[in-house]
């Protein structure tokens, strides 16, 4: 199994994430940084060049990367074994894994374009990569979707000119760059919200579910949402402050609860994690909007990490249910995909935040010192409730598939061993790298100091949520409050934000065929057929002269006499 | 330069008794010679009998020599089917020596005898070759655009000699010339036309969509950017006038751009997309044109030869699955990707270079034009804003229309030649390699 094209990339890459890691580790601990610059051109002494910067940050997110995509690659060999199109699949995750190392690695607005672009080009190729109308469908809203931040970040680099340099490790403070400055800011911010799937770009992350698992493991899961993220964790000292702050916070609060609450509902599985993705985002969105970027950095790593082993888990699942992804169809899996669900459960838990797995250090740091600065209220209401929406759907999530009683119609049961050896693989790293980043990213640890309610908030948090999620989905009977109220059509539908965001722009394309006609018609009128017709008309009059009519003739005649006589009396 | 001249004049009468592949060859070569002038510095050199020419001279003949020897590539079925293929090559040949005297003639009075001269052979090989009916009325179209425009600009050139005594580029630049700015308008609407500014764009679909590959492909690669190179020689002598009414034009360059792109969004004629996303280019091309920044002309040069190429390369695309299929049509052609399967890489890579995506030239010149516009007035990053994202939209859209789904090419057709696939990566090689040379284009002026 190692020989085939899908073994090779995937020890690739696993030496990769070791080489990464080690550099990493290296660079964290003698605060060293190596910067590689290739001068294109130099206009005006703006000097365009495409730039790499590999330090601490940059490295240990590329490694995390290089992890998750061998695994991947690893087990899509299983996943999608009898495919004709094998390995345009395995260079389209390859050439992902590549666009998302080029933004990584780039300090420069124009560098990390090449990086954004081709993101959102690939992962446009690998949604749409079987071949139906809603697969089509999706990957037209996602590529969409990432165009606004695309067109975002070029009106950055615009407007950035305007400073001279288009790296971000040039400019310090905000204050003292001027008020041009932060339409870069939010030009960039923009961009970020709509890579992030962030209200109100939301709509394209559930439908990108279309694509295949390990696509969504990669791609929806650790590395394209989180771009939007990473690029405001580098840029971090212009939005701590003032408006970018408050909207940052507010776009980032209201994503997390419309997610946690629109997973609860939600009947497609890939759906639910999808769901459950946007509601982390949200939640290193919204400490990014406080200032604490290293936390922010610390979840993104160990989400990435969960996050695509649940993704992995999911697959599993569809492969042994013969391809239905629906909720309904399933129950009881646990006793045919042991291994399987374990490393589920594991994934669930720790993104709850149960004590001492992944999830618990990275999102609980981040409830605590939100706590502990105490901003707002309303933040802190809804991050609690959020905490508790996550515990509820995760536990819903858990029983559908792999509680209840046993449902199935398929007979494929059982899990494939390349299936189980990734998974297995992944979740190794899964539980050991939430403690050991804590003690990487932060040596001198995090201090907080608040009262004995806020700090065991998080954990209360999600004992209410499983307890809330037992009652509502434990329970037989329980699709009975799903009745059709227009406010489970309002929260299960993600508060229309799809309908909302997909209207406008179809009522363009009408403009389009309204410009077309009237190109046919007022614009031939206009010119051509319009002076060709008053030619005709001319010369059918000049034509007319040329009859030799008589009476003509003799008019003329008559006009010449009369010119004539004129001229002869006035002389 | 003459000796340039010499070889092309004397290639021309080659055609009559030499073989296509010896005219290929040839073509070729007078592709790589063309590169000999490419210099990093800016002004005119070179000088022969009238003859000479600075960088945006030389790179546009660059780029006019290597179209012309891909469409020889291109036109196969005119060399197998024994369609006068010696004509045909002849009216290559000729067209690459008109576009030569056009781009490298120093005196303006010259430059307008072979910018006319041009079109007779476009104008031959859109009604001798090309496959519907309409054709005729495209050609006439294309005819009477260009000269109602420049007829006018030929009495220009006549008062200009009255007023300075001399047409010559670089005397002119040196000197200024000090006319009114009714002349300006005289001057400047006859590259406009060909350019095409979006009110004068009528004759554009119906000569790109009614030519042979050839026809579009040197219609799409330089006939445009004789516009844009006309517009830059021209506005050089007249830049107070640019300064104080190039507004009018850049606008309508850009809302022009931006109808063009809704109009391509509802196309089904898959060629008469791509001649109307052409438009656009070439409206943001002209927005940084009047802005005279260096942004905005090292820009303009740098999206004109990148634009040239992508079109070019689109239109090869859609004749690979013309000649196969006998359709355009967008509705009729899907699911080319379980047909074409290597075919849809090319695809995907000129679609996505159509709507500037790293890492191709496109970009950087959109990026530059973007900055000029953007330095000129703020208020144009709310079209260009809108430019970017519906150019992608319609680029994917023409991809997804085409790749995607299901097909009905049940039966027993051609594969994709290798000269096809060669095709294709000439056109691919110099749009993502020059990008590692991009000051050359930068620096013309």
């Amino acid at each position: 199994m190692f020989w085939s094209v899908y073994g090779l990339w995937a020890l690739f890459l696993l030496l990769m994430f070791v080489m990464f890691f080690s550099f990493s580790l290296f660079f964290i601990f003698s605060d060293f940084a190596v910067f590689v610059e290739y001068y294109l051109f130099s206009m005006n002494g703006c000097p365009v060049e495409f730039m790499m910067v590999f330090d601490w940050v940059s490295l240990m997110f590329l490694s995390f990367v290089m992890l998750i995509s061998s695994v991947v690659i690893f087990y899509s060999e299983e996943y999608m074994e009898g495919d004709e199109n094998l390995n345009r699949f395995c260079y389209l995750v390859l050439l992902f894994v590549l666009s998302m190392g080029l933004l990584i690695l780039s300090p420069n607005l124009i560098s990390i374009l090449l990086g954004w672009d081709g993101l959102g080009l690939v992962s446009y190729c690998l949604v749409i990569y079987y071949q139906n109308n809603r697969s089509l469908n999706a990957g037209m809203i996602t590529v969409l979707s990432n165009r606004i931040g695309d067109v975002g970040i070029l009106i950055g680099i615009v407007w950035m000119l305007n400073f001279g340099n288009w790296n971000y490790f040039s400019y310090v403070l905000l204050e003292d760059m001027g008020s041009e400055f932060y339409w870069v800011g939010g030009c960039v911010v923009l961009a970020a919200l709509t890579k992030s799937a962030q209200i109100p770009f939301s709509a394209w992350l559930p439908a990108a579910m279309a694509a295949p698992t390990p696509v969504s493991a990669l791609v929806h899961s650790s590395t394209l949402v989180t771009a939007g993220v990473y690029l405001l964790i580098r840029l971090s000292q212009y939005f701590s402050v003032g408006v970018f702050s408050c909207v940052l916070m507010f776009i980032s609060c209201m994503t997390m609860f419309m997610s946690g609450l629109g997973a609860n509902y939600e009947m497609d599985m890939k759906k639910v994690i999808a769901l459950s993705t946007l509601s982390q985002l949200g939640v290193m969105m919204l400490s990014i909007s406080f200032g604490y970027w290293k936390l922010a950095y610390f979840h993104m790593l160990t989400h990435a990490l969960f996050k695509a082993l649940l993704f992995l888990c999911a697959g599993s699942v569809i492969h042994s249910s013969g391809g239905a992804q629906d909720l309904r169809y399933m129950g009881g899996m646990i006793e045919f995909s042991p291994v399987v669900g374990s490393c589920f459960n594991l994934a669930n838990l720790s993104l709850c935040g149960i004590p001492f797995l992944a999830g618990f250090y990275s999102k609980d740091l981040i409830l605590e010192n939100v706590s502990f600065f105490n901003f707002n209220f309303f933040i802190f209401i809804f991050f609690s409730v959020s905490i508790g929406l996550t515990a509820c759907y995760s536990f819903r999530l858990f029983f559908y598939i792999m509680g209840r009683n046993f449902f199935m119609f398929f007979s494929n049961f059982g899990e494939g061993s390349i299936v189980s050896v990734s998974i297995i693989f992944l979740s190794f790293w899964a539980v050991i790298m939430g403690s050991t980043l804590m003690w990487i990213l932060f040596p001198i640890p995090c201090f907080v100091f608040v009262p004995i309610f806020y700090s065991v908030m998080g954990v209360l948090c999600v004992i209410v949520g499983l307890w809330m999620g037992l009652i509502l989905w434990g329970v037989s009977g329980s699709y009975l409050f799903l009745t059709g109220k227009s406010v489970n059509h309002f929260l299960g539908l993600m508060w229309f934000l799809p309908w909302l965001s997909s209207n406008p722009l179809l009522s363009k394309l009408s403009l389009g065929g309204y410009f077309l006609s009237s190109d046919l018609s007022w614009g031939e009128w206009m010119g051509p057929q319009g002076v060709f017709e008053g030619m005709v008309i001319g010369s059918s009059i000049f034509q007319w002269f040329q009859d030799n009519n008589l009476k003509m003739y003799l008019v003329s005649f008559a006009i010449w006499v009369i010119i004539f006589t004129f001229l002869m009396l006035m002389l | 330069m003459l000796g340039i001249f010499m070889f092309l004049f004397m290639l021309s009468l080659c055609t009559f008794v030499c073989s296509w592949e010896v005219i290929q060859f040839g073509l070729f070569f007078v592709s790589f010679l063309s590169l000999l002038f490419i210099y990093r510095f800016s002004g005119f050199n070179c000088f022969s009998l009238m003859l000479g020419g600075d960088l945006l001279s030389y790179s546009l003949f660059g780029l006019s020599c290597w179209i012309c020897s891909l469409m020889l590539m291109a036109s196969y079925k005119v060399y197998k089917n024994n369609n006068e293929k010696v004509k045909f090559s002849f009216l290559v040949v000729l067209s690459l020596v008109f576009l030569f005297l056009s781009f490298c003639c120093l005196d303006l009075l010259f430059f307008y005898v072979s910018f006319e001269s041009v079109l007779i052979p476009t104008l031959l090989m859109i009604i001798g070759w090309g496959g519907q009916p309409e054709r005729l009325q495209a050609g006439i179209y294309m005819l009477f655009y260009t000269l109602c425009a420049s007829l006018p600009f030929l009495v220009g050139i006549f008062s200009l000699y009255g007023c300075e005594g001399s047409a010559v580029f670089y005397y002119l630049e040196l000197k200024g010339v000090s006319m009114g700015w009714f002349w300006f308008f005289v001057f400047v609407v006859a590259f406009l036309v060909k350019l095409p500014m979006f009110l004068f764009h009528l004759w554009l679909p119906k000569a790109h969509v009614e030519a042979p590959i050839a026809g579009s492909m040197v219609l799409a690669g330089v006939l445009l950017k004789l516009g844009g190179y006309g517009l830059f020689r021209v506005l050089w002598l007249f830049q107070s006038f640019v300064k104080s009414q190039g507004g009018w034009l850049v606008s309508v360059g850009l809302i022009g751009g931006l109808f063009t792109s809704f109009i391509c969004m509802r196309q089904v004629d898959l060629k008469s997309l791509i001649a109307y996303s052409s438009v656009g280019h070439m409206g943001i091309v002209l927005g940084g044109v009047m802005t005279l920044s260096s942004w905005g002309c090292g820009g303009a040069l740098l999206l004109m030869v990148a634009h040239g190429l992508c079109s070019s390369a689109l239109f090869c695309l859609a004749n690979v699955v013309y000649e196969r299929f006998f359709s355009r049509s967008l509705v009729l052609l899907s699911g080319m990707m379980s047909v074409f399967p290597s075919l849809a890489l090319w695809w995907f890579l000129f679609c996505v270079f159509n709507m500037a995506a790293p890492p191709s030239m496109n970009l950087f010149g959109e990026i530059s034009l973007m900055v000029s516009l953007v330095g000129w007035s703020e208020w144009t990053v709310v079209c260009l804003g809108m430019l970017s994202f519906f150019s992608a939209y319609y680029s994917l859209f023409m991809f997804s229309s085409t790749q995607h789904g299901k097909s009905w090419a049940v039966f027993c057709i051609e594969g994709v030649n290798f000269r096809e696939f060669l095709l294709l990566l000439l056109h691919l090689v110099p749009l993502n390699l020059l990008i590692l040379n991009l000051d050359l284009w930068l620096y013309w002026f």
